[in-house]
């Protein structure tokens, strides 16, 4: 039988860590991911990912089921990497992976790991994700945060309205615009055969 | 293949993006399923979605670094033995106020009809008290007091300060 993450998480505010554990168990890839695609730069991600379940800890004993464990570890989630693009645009700074060249030989640490892999599906795979950050970073904040958390999260639209903190129509015409956007981008770009780009 | 009207495919093109998500209730996404198969045009619209998935599912997720747990579990830790430490009388109090306000707070989100009958009758008898404030010599108690005494009590007391003057000459010793 699976326990449900809220069921976990009132364990947790008893204080069992082997509860916490587990969520974090459940999550940790799902959400490094997010950040990642939010923020562009795989350590820091770690490091909010790190922040964000600390902060689940830390205010387990407050915590209350009204809504899904994962729309409030994805809103706490969400508010780090707001604060942390806005401080990077306060600083005016710029991570190393967006200003690496494609041509350069950059790999994140688990192709590292992995040496069965061909260099050549290694350059393929990087570059296609370079290529995706670039064309997400195109668009407005909350589109790409919207596009992100329903495509890679597989949240609901009601889940997303709690975690944008706006209404559910709202978040139905965000999604719908990051689309369109993103297809103008890769028409643009000259990916995929569009019906658009054939005219 | 028979071609919808122009106000009606852009009505669905509208809503294609949540029917693609399946975020529309039954009917809705009925009529939009039975519109797809006579409209071509609306058809390749709904391809062009999952092409957009695919791109976007294309690049391969990355994934937590194996100390990852353990940095959070050992950072979790530490925060529970601070903690513990931490919990003197005055921390306790504070998070009892803490809680107490959370408590109330949500109590009068969730329109809990004690608590904000408490709360009108709280704010009601402190208007009350700031406006008419008893007059303290009229209390019943303290009219055994003699007003005189207390007159007297208040009473100034003269006092009389005496500066010495220094002295002209002073004994200097080499």
């Amino acid at each position: 039988m699976i326990v449900s993450d809220e069921d976990l998480m009132l364990q947790c505010s008893k204080g069992d860590m082997s509860a916490f554990e587990l969520l974090v168990r459940r999550h940790q890839d799902a959400l490094v991911n997010y950040i990642y695609f939010t923020i562009n730069d795989y350590h820091r991600a770690e490091d909010l990912a790190q922040e964000t379940f600390l902060r689940v800890f830390k205010s387990a004993k407050r915590y209350e089921p009204k809504s899904t464990f994962k729309s409030w570890l994805y809103t706490i989630a969400t508010n780090l990497s707001r604060n942390e693009h806005r401080n990077r645009a306060r600083r005016k700074t710029f991570y190393l992976e967006d200003l690496v060249d494609e041509n350069e030989d950059v790999y994140h640490s688990e192709f590292l790991i992995d040496t069965s892999l061909q260099p050549d599906i290694l350059y393929e795979k990087k570059e296609r994700q370079q290529l995706i950050k670039k064309t997400l970073n195109q668009l407005p904040e909350n589109q790409r945060l919207a596009l992100a958390l329903v495509s890679y999260q597989e949240l609901s639209y009601d889940e997303i309205s709690e975690i944008l903190n706006c209404s559910n129509g709202a978040v139905k015409s965000l999604i719908h615009r990051a689309r369109q956007n993103l297809k103008k981008l890769l028409i643009k770009a000259g990916i995929g055969d569009f019906e658009d780009a054939q005219r | 293949m028979h071609k919808g009207s122009n106000h009606e495919c852009e009505n669905i093109q509208t809503h294609l993006s949540a029917y693609y998500d399946k975020e529309l209730p039954s009917w809705k996404s009925l009529l939009i399923c039975w519109h797809l198969k006579r409209c071509a045009k609306c058809k390749i619209k709904y391809r062009e979605l999952s092409q957009i998935e695919e791109f976007l599912h294309s690049a391969e997720p990355v994934k937590a670094s194996d100390a990852f747990l353990s940095n959070i579990m050992s950072r979790a830790n530490s925060v529970n033995t601070d903690e513990k430490e931490n919990r003197s009388v005055i921390n306790k109090l504070v998070s009892f106020v803490d809680r107490m306000q959370i408590g109330l707070r949500s109590s009068i989100r969730s329109y809990n009809s004690y608590y904000i009958l408490g709360f009108f009758v709280s704010v009601f008898m402190m208007i009350g008290i700031t406006l008419y404030t008893p007059n303290i010599e009229e209390l019943s108690l303290l009219k055994t007091f003699d007003s005189k005494t207390i007159k007297q009590q208040e009473r100034l007391v003269a006092f009389e300060v005496i500066i010495q003057p220094e002295p002209k000459r002073t004994l200097k010793i080499r």
